[in-house]
């Protein structure tokens, strides 16, 4: 039985003292900070700050130099990123990764299937009655907090971005993972989606307990949700502190977006 | 070691033309992305055209070569180019299929103008000798030995020199950053696929006055290829050409070792084959880069039938195939070996269109099933026993594919298979183990009771198999493999970040996938009384694929059509034009399917206005307005 089946909600993502280079370049350059559960922690940063590279780390896409990432206590910077997903750390993807000839509906209970079939090759093959009962009811919980009910029949492949977005959060809520990680949502959203999916963050953290550590660009989105934000520049953090405080500090004005603002 | 060297002139001379088709290929596979299958077909074709411009409109041969390249180069490599266009964004199923949709048909066309048998084809090089370390060689060695190296250190010159040069290799990774520097990158494509196609054109030329015109053994050749290809790791030139000679000259100097034993015989032919398959399971991945365009066409899901549509069309389906061998007369055996077809596409489906993984070696599959099953009935073993044993010993053997499977990903897994199937064919079906002694061949008997021994009885017999299989892979479909075989073909990365093994699910398929070809492998012998290795043809398998993409994405229904098409509707005809061409129209079908869709034309103008409804709305959604950046300042 995989762990996220049975831990209870609420574990924290922990980065500390992350370095991380490429060949002589620094991409990231011991940076911590801690993503608590239950709240949407953003993570900030111009272009080439090194947003993506701390991202990929938690992921497993690119492996840490130095320093460690803790999930609910436990090293995760050596897992496979199946592995990552089996204790309970979902994430989406900044360039959309739907099952495209898939429905909504089944797109989202796919999520939820996925985590069920785990490692365990009869669990891939077959499902019990009380599997599928939980399948369908984290499906219809999932659609109905992101409010694509009525998306539930249409093909995933035929879907604007906005919806598609909706989709892939869906999916990982259905999945049941007490930690998300967002890679960049609002890419490709005008600023009324982008709005509104903030809305459906903010709900979903502080309804269903769900962490979430945003990796974002756009100020609407993480304006719209955040709670607590680190701000990455060159590498490096340069500044934190509450949602508010952060986003009117001039500090982060000047370093994120340039000495005129 | 004087022994020895006649061999090694042999090899060197081999092998240079080996390396030159491959550094053809590699140069395509490069700037496209595209795995031209075809490419031995592309040569072979070179071969005949120059033989007709030499021989029957008897032009010298310096006015014949260049006329060859010219068709057959130029204008081939510039339709190349334009098939790869239209497959960029494709699935690589489709891909695939594509290019061995083309080598089917090409070969075929071959066969079906200038005759199956092998014709000589006179030298036209100077054939004068000159002795080294006592060693004779023919000047025309010499020529294509120094001709190939010319070739391709000027090729690498080039690429590595020039303004061209150097964009044709950038195009590969953003093709767009190509057309900032003010060149053109279609045109950079279509340099790229000339000068790969009259590689293989002169590969095909030169290889021709030594083994003979013969379609499928020039082809087979060219396949040698693939593994100096696989050398150079599918991307280095100088590797791929080393590569090449060191096939040529390793298989020649095996020859040599085994001095005739009929054990080994095989041995020097297979030779790249094991190196392709080698190379591609040691390989670290990350240096098997999947080239593909950043766009990749969205795909169209299959077209569900309502229940409806499904009752009627078991209610034509059931009545017809009770009574069809009752009608059909003595073409009854036709149908029955129609059957074992539909349980082949079944399978494939399984593997090829519900869960996106490509396999050329599902012939060789069956093939295990089939010989298992006439083993077993030659222990005694009760009939239905013995096929269910030989689908039991395919499912590992199909585990055994799944390796590369896990490894690679897309084209490698193509091309990986590819090679799997020849050497099964050529080390393994003679063997013991399978149809082994002197005719390739082993007793398969049908059962003997309730009649069922009969034509028509054993129509029955398979008729079950296959409503079972059939019912099988709709049961697979729905359960939760079935949906997460759909995902990976869809994503297979949304999987994993899912929390599941995704390697797990690749071996699942593929052994049950397996199961069912060797179930069909072991009722294919009883249909003629043997179980035959000629039955299980390798390049089968790749008609199968062709003929597969051509029938489109339904998972029962298609697999009916196609072994309808394969498997029937040819043999209902004595017409040897038709009987020829046969192939031509699933190699081109398969073609132009892909080109189109991946998908038959009916439904690709089902889906065509869903298309564009869809790129309309990605369009409208996809922009980020100026506004944004204005509100984020104002911050």
């Amino acid at each position: 039985m995989t762990a996220i089946l049975t831990e209870p909600v609420g574990p924290s993502l922990e980065i500390d003292d992350l370095t991380v280079r490429f060949g002589g370049l620094v991409a990231v350059d011991g940076v911590s900070l801690v993503a608590r559960g239950g709240t949407i922690t953003g993570l900030i940063g111009p272009n080439g700050a090194g947003k993506t590279t701390t991202f990929n780390a938690c992921t497993g896409i690119v492996q840490p130099t130095e320093g460690e990432i803790r999930f609910g206590g436990r090293r995760i910077d050596r897992m496979s990123s199946a592995r990552r997903a089996q204790i309970g750390l979902g994430r989406t993807f900044q360039r959309m990764e739907l099952w495209e000839t898939m429905t909504v509906r089944e797109n989202v209970q796919l999520g939820r299937e996925a985590v069920h079939g785990g490692r365990r090759p009869w669990g891939q093959v077959r499902s019990s009655a009380a599997e599928r009962a939980d399948v369908r009811e984290r499906a219809d919980r999932a659609l109905d907090r992101c409010g694509i009910r009525e998306l539930e029949d249409a093909v995933a492949g035929d879907l604007s971005t906005g919806q598609g977005r909706l989709v892939e959060l869906a999916r990982a809520i259905a999945a049941g993972f007490p930690f998300l990680l967002l890679d960049e949502p609002s890419s490709g959203l005008d600023p009324k989606e982008s709005a509104e999916f903030g809305e459906i963050l903010a709900e979903v953290a502080d309804r269903d307990g769900i962490g979430i550590l945003l990796v974002e660009h756009d100020m609407t989105l993480v304006r719209a949700c955040c709670t607590y934000i680190y701000v990455l520049e060159f590498g490096q953090l340069i500044h934190e502190g509450e949602a508010e405080a952060v986003l009117a500090s001039d500090a982060v004005k000047t370093a994120y977006l340039g000495s005129e603002a | 070691m004087r022994d020895y060297l006649p061999f090694i002139v042999v090899g060197i001379t081999t092998g240079s033309v080996y390396a030159l088709a491959a550094v053809g290929l590699v140069l395509t596979f490069k700037t496209s992305g595209i795995f031209n299958f075809a490419h031995g077909a592309h040569a072979a074709t070179a071969a005949y055209v120059f033989n007709v411009f030499r021989s029957d409109q008897g032009l010298p041969w310096p006015v014949a070569m260049g006329l060859t390249l010219v068709v057959v180069g130029v204008v081939g490599g510039l339709l190349l180019e334009r098939m790869a266009h239209l497959l960029s964004g494709a699935s690589v199923a489709a891909r695939t299929a594509a290019t061995v949709g083309l080598l089917v048909g090409l070969q075929q066309i071959l066969v079906a103008v200038f005759g199956s048998a092998t014709k000589t084809m006179p030298f036209f090089l100077p054939t004068g000798l000159f002795s080294i370390a006592g060693t004779n060689v023919r000047y025309e060695q010499l020529v294509v030995v120094v001709l190939v190296l010319g070739l391709v250190i000027g090729l690498y010159v080039f690429l590595n020199r020039t303004r061209v040069g150097v964009a044709m290799q950038a195009v590969v990774d953003d093709p767009d950053l190509v057309g900032l520097q003010g060149i053109d990158p279609a045109a950079v494509r279509r340099y790229a696929w000339i000068v790969g196609s009259c590689f293989a054109s002169l590969s095909g030329t030169l290889l021709a006055p030594t083994i003979g015109l013969d379609a499928g053994i020039l082809t087979l050749l060219v396949f040698f290829a693939f593994g100096a290809a696989a050398v150079g790791r599918f991307t280095s030139l100088p590797l791929t050409y080393v590569g090449g000679m060191a096939i040529g000259i390793g298989a020649e100097v095996i020859k040599k070792v085994i001095d005739g034993s009929s054990t080994f015989a095989q041995l020097p032919s297979t030779l790249p084959f094991l190196v392709l398959f080698v190379v591609l399971l040691v390989t670290p991945t990350r240096h098997l880069l999947e080239r593909r365009s950043a766009q990749t066409r969205p795909q169209m899901p299959a077209h569900q039938f309502s229940p409806a549509a499904w009752r009627a069309v078991l209610a034509i389906g059931i009545p017809v195939s009770l009574i069809l061998p009752h009608v059909v007369g003595t073409k009854v055996t036709l149908w029955t070996t129609g059957l074992v077809f539909v349980i082949l596409f079944a399978s494939l489906g399984l593997l090829v269109r519900t869960s996106g993984q490509i396999s050329l070696a599902h012939m060789a599959l069956a093939a295990v099933g089939s010989a298992t099953m006439a083993r077993c009935l030659g222990a005694g073993i009760p009939f239905p026993l013995a096929v269910l044993i030989g689908g039991l010993v395919t499912a590992p053997v199909g585990a055994l594919v799944a390796i590369p499977a896990i490894r690679l990903s897309g084209i490698y897994l193509a091309i990986a298979t590819f090679g799997f199937g020849l050497l099964a064919q050529r080390l393994l079906f003679g063997t013991i183990v399978m149809f082994g002694g002197e005719t390739n061949s082993l007793a398969a008997s049908r059962p003997e009771m309730f009649g069922l021994d009969t034509d028509v009885g054993y129509y029955y017999v398979v008729l079950v198999a296959a409503v079972a299989s059939c019912a099988g892979v709709v049961l697979i479909r729905r359960s939760r493999l079935g949906h997460m075989l759909r995902g990976l073909s869809d994503s297979p990365r949304a999987l994993d970040a899912h929390g599941a093994n995704t390697n797990i699910t690749r071996l699942l398929v593929f052994v049950l996938s397996s199961f069912l070809a060797g179930i069909a492998g072991g009722l294919y012998g009883p249909i003629t009384g043997t179980a035959s290795s000629a039955n299980f043809d390798f390049s089968v398998s790749l008609v199968l694929v062709a003929v597969l993409v051509l029938a489109g994405r339904q998972p029962i229904l298609s697999p009916v059509i196609a072994a309808f098409l394969l498997a029937v509707l040819p043999f209902y005809t004595d017409n040897e034009f038709i009987l020829d061409y046969t192939n031509v129209a699933f190699g081109v079908g398969a073609l132009v399917a892909a080109m189109f869709g991946g998908q038959p034309v009916l439904a690709r103008l089902r889906g065509a206005t869903r298309t564009l409804d869809r790129e309309r709305s990605r369009r409208r959604h996809a922009v980020t307005p100026p506004s944004v950046v204005a509100e984020g300042v104002a911050l």
